[in-house]
């Protein structure tokens, strides 16, 4: 069953990849709303997830032909995803930095209970105190990501992942506190 | 109650201090809000599957109708994004042809000087050749 789907998605993506249309907004499609979810793991800001998401998609949609491996898409789909958002945030401290005072709204926090329930709050809050990198590894093995996909990903070797993200879940259980108090 | 009872018995024969150490610890538990014990261990726990499963959905909502298209629309219109690798190569290229210019200028000045030079130089030795002449 897997396998068939597995087949199937490489199908798609050689046609993606030949420039049919119809294949790149399948593509999109289906995993719009899985790139979104990680994406606002990723900065925890609703306001930043379709614009982010849809960067990841234009930079799958321009670079797709350049994908060796057509089954390794949703690896590589991620990786673009993890990229843009370090980027993003990077970029944001940057000018946090030489602009303290301009763009006085990405300084801003969403307040709390902007999400649904105190866990989902708490998660949130949880996952903003933990450096990018590690929010990255925690929401990539959310995405199912194995170990070895996200070792490569990373450039990194798997021990050197489970070692990272097992501080990664032990940092995030400290901080993860369903009644905390903004 | 038990806990009465227990109380009454230990009252008779309990120290002030012991008193003071039970006021302490009715104290520190009023402090405790109800479903301590659950806020505990999902603390310990960390946040669960379905937590996390919520919090991608959440995510996932903001992404409005039409996403796709508008994606692909994007795409078709965006310009090519200069790369770092390609922000170098035209750096490198400007330096190359400011050096150039720099370099052809300077050795145009220079030959034009050696040429004012050698032509000063037969000058004065033409002069030193014919003594007739008052150039010296």
């Amino acid at each position: 069953m897997e396998s068939t789907s597995t087949t199937a998605l490489a199908d798609l993506v050689r046609r993606a990849q030949k420039g049919e249309e119809s294949a790149q907004r399948e593509l999109i499609i289906s995993y719009q709303h899985r790139v979104a979810g990680f994406v606002y793991a990723m900065t925890g800001r609703s306001d930043y997830v379709e614009d982010l998401a849809q960067q990841v998609f234009i930079k799958m949609v321009r670079a797709i032909d350049r994908l060796q491996a057509p089954a390794q898409f949703e690896s590589w789909l991620f990786r673009l995803a993890r990229n843009t958002c370090i980027d993003q945030l990077r970029r944001q401290k940057l000018r946090r930095i030489f602009l303290p005072f301009g763009e006085e709204h990405e300084n801003i926090p969403e307040p709390p209970g902007a999400v649904d329930s105190e866990e989902l709050d708490a998660l949130r809050h949880a996952l903003a105190q933990l450096r990018p990198q590690d929010r990255a590894l925690l929401a990539l093995v959310q995405e199912g990501r194995s170990h070895a996909e996200i070792a490569e990903t990373l450039n990194t070797s798997v021990a050197a992942v489970k070692a990272r993200l097992h501080r990664a879940r032990e940092h995030l259980r400290e901080h993860y506190q369903p009644d905390h108090e903004a | 109650m038990p806990g009465n009872t227990f109380a009454s018995i230990t009252n008779l024969t309990m120290k002030p201090e012991s008193a003071a150490w039970r006021a302490l610890h009715d104290h520190a538990s009023t402090q405790l809000r109800g479903g301590f014990a659950d806020r505990a261990l999902r603390a310990a726990r960390g946040p669960a599957d379905e937590t996390w499963r919520a919090f991608f959905s959440l995510g996932a909502r903001n992404v409005r109708p039409g996403f796709a298209e508008r994606v692909l629309r994007a795409a078709r219109a965006a310009t090519d994004i200069p790369s770092l690798a390609s922000h170098f190569a035209l750096s490198a290229a400007t330096a190359v042809v400011c050096l150039s210019a720099v370099f052809f200028l300077h050795q145009r000045n220079v030959d034009a000087a050696d040429a004012r030079n050698l032509a000063e130089w037969q000058q004065l030795v033409q002069a030193a050749d014919d003594p007739d002449s008052n150039m010296l």
